[in-house]
């Protein structure tokens, strides 16, 4: 339970950053999805059904917040959590170069899930231009913010494991 | 019933993604009207305007502070009073910054004899190709959807949800947005669309129209939701559509719409010319 709320506020705070601070710290020249970061994280370490119901949350949190149709954050978190759960299955996913490489693939995969469903459901033109200018960007920066928000979850974590311990 | 326990994780996943197609082909054909989305924009507005405001002191710290750090070693003492006094003047000039704007937006809204509520924006849109922002004012502060957001220069969106204290504006700049406007110079009458890129196009402009780089891109009035004559853009570019019926132009917003802090929110329509606000 420690945990649940632990993440919730971490992922407020992330919303926060993400709509606050960065725009203003970056000029709105890019905007690292730190939410997918926490997504990632999930994946990677909460095999579970929480884990799966947490991605979700994060996608419907974005979702209300951004203006954007509900349901659309909500599917690219959810196919982001279980295309890198089952990745980390089958693949060793525990360093910090492989994690990187992992948020930026998510960064993609949800991206182009999320240009794909707006194909499918609404109008709209620009989509593939769009792709290459911003998609790339964005997934350079989250990468590149990974560790760094990995380190702040992992201690959480472990503040949680040694709290219930 | 093992298969079952063992791929849990990835039925879940799978029921959540179908959820969120259920969700989705529910909601884009009814924009923004889910209740959970207005109390999330409810909750988070405190939140947001705290922080706002610790970037916004953070930035004056940084302009006028740190920038000092190299002259202060020279003389601590005076270097000391002298960021007192900076942090000051930045406190007032900052306040004197924001009565100019005030007051710039105050007489644009009486030159267009609009009544209007002032806002800040509090939030931005946390996607790239989304352009939305949170202002600090709701439906308690007479804020209504559908609400025609404008700065001193111009238009900068309309609102598309409100909540008792905050709202969420749609950008120009959207790729839903559509606002009605026309060429001030040649009077040509087209639909100036946002894009994913952030990019404005006015579009259905006939062929025949005269249309030029440089012409300025005002609001028609015809759609009820802006009053007529508020700048728009400027057109940089102009070429004719796919099968060479219409023309199409580029349009750079008047507004630096990731720059703007302060907006007018016209809380009704506007009054006709010459009459009194009342």
């Amino acid at each position: 339970m420690k945990a649940v709320i632990l993440f919730s506020l971490l992922a407020v705070a992330a919303l926060l950053l993400q709509t606050t601070v960065l725009p203003q710290a970056l000029a709105g020249s890019a905007s690292p999805d730190l939410l997918l970061i926490v997504c990632v994280y999930l994946a990677l370490r909460r095999h579970s059904v929480g884990g799966a119901l947490g991605a979700f949350g994060l996608g419907y949190l974005q979702d209300a917040f951004s203006g954007s149709v509900i349901g659309l954050n909500a599917f690219g978190m959810s196919l982001v959590y279980a295309v890198i759960y089952l990745t980390s299955r089958r693949l060793w996913v525990e360093n910090t170069i492989s994690r990187v490489v992992a948020v930026f693939l998510a960064s993609l995969v949800k991206t182009s899930a999320i240009l794909v469903v707006v194909a499918v459901f609404m109008s709209v033109e620009g989509l593939g231009s769009t792709f290459f200018s911003y998609v790339l960007a964005d997934a350079l920066l989250a990468a590149a913010l990974s560790p760094a928000v990995f380190a702040v979850l992992s201690r959480t974590q472990l503040l949680t494991v040694t709290e219930e311990a | 019933m093992s298969f079952v326990r063992r791929n849990r994780v990835v039925i879940v996943s799978g029921t959540l993604l179908l959820l969120s197609l259920v969700l989705l082909s529910k909601y884009s054909r009814v924009e923004n009207a889910d209740p959970i989305a207005g109390a999330v924009l409810e909750v988070m507005r405190p939140l947001q305007v705290a922080a706002s405001a610790a970037v916004d002191a953070a930035t004056g710290i940084w302009g006028g502070y740190i920038a000092l750090v190299g002259v202060r070693r020279e003389n601590e003492r005076l270097q000391h009073r002298i960021a007192e006094l900076e942090q000051q003047l930045i406190r007032t000039s900052e306040l004197r910054a924001m009565e100019r704007r005030l007051d710039q937006l105050l007489e644009f809204g009486t030159a267009f004899q609009l009544r209007a509520e002032a806002a800040q924006i509090i939030g931005r849109d946390p996607l790239p190709w989304s352009g939305t922002v949170t202002i600090n004012k709701g439906s308690g502060d007479g804020v209504v959807k559908d609400a025609a957001v404008v700065a001193r220069s111009g238009v900068v969106g309309k609102t598309i949800a409100t909540s008792s204290h905050s709202a969420r504006v749609q950008l120009i700049t959207d790729h839903n947005s559509g606002i009605d406007a026309i060429i001030q110079r040649s009077r040509a009458r087209g639909i100036v669309k946002g894009g994913v890129d952030g990019r404005l196009v006015m579009k259905y402009l006939d062929r025949e129209d005269s249309v030029i780089p440089g012409d300025l891109v005002v609001t028609s009035g015809l759609a009820g939701v802006f009053p007529k004559g508020i700048p728009i853009g400027e057109v940089v570019r102009v070429w004719s559509d796919s099968r060479g019926l219409m023309q199409e132009a580029e349009v750079i917003a008047v507004v630096p719409l990731n720059r703007v802090e302060e907006v007018l929110v016209l809380k009704a329509a506007p009054l006709p010319t010459g009459m009194e606000p009342g």
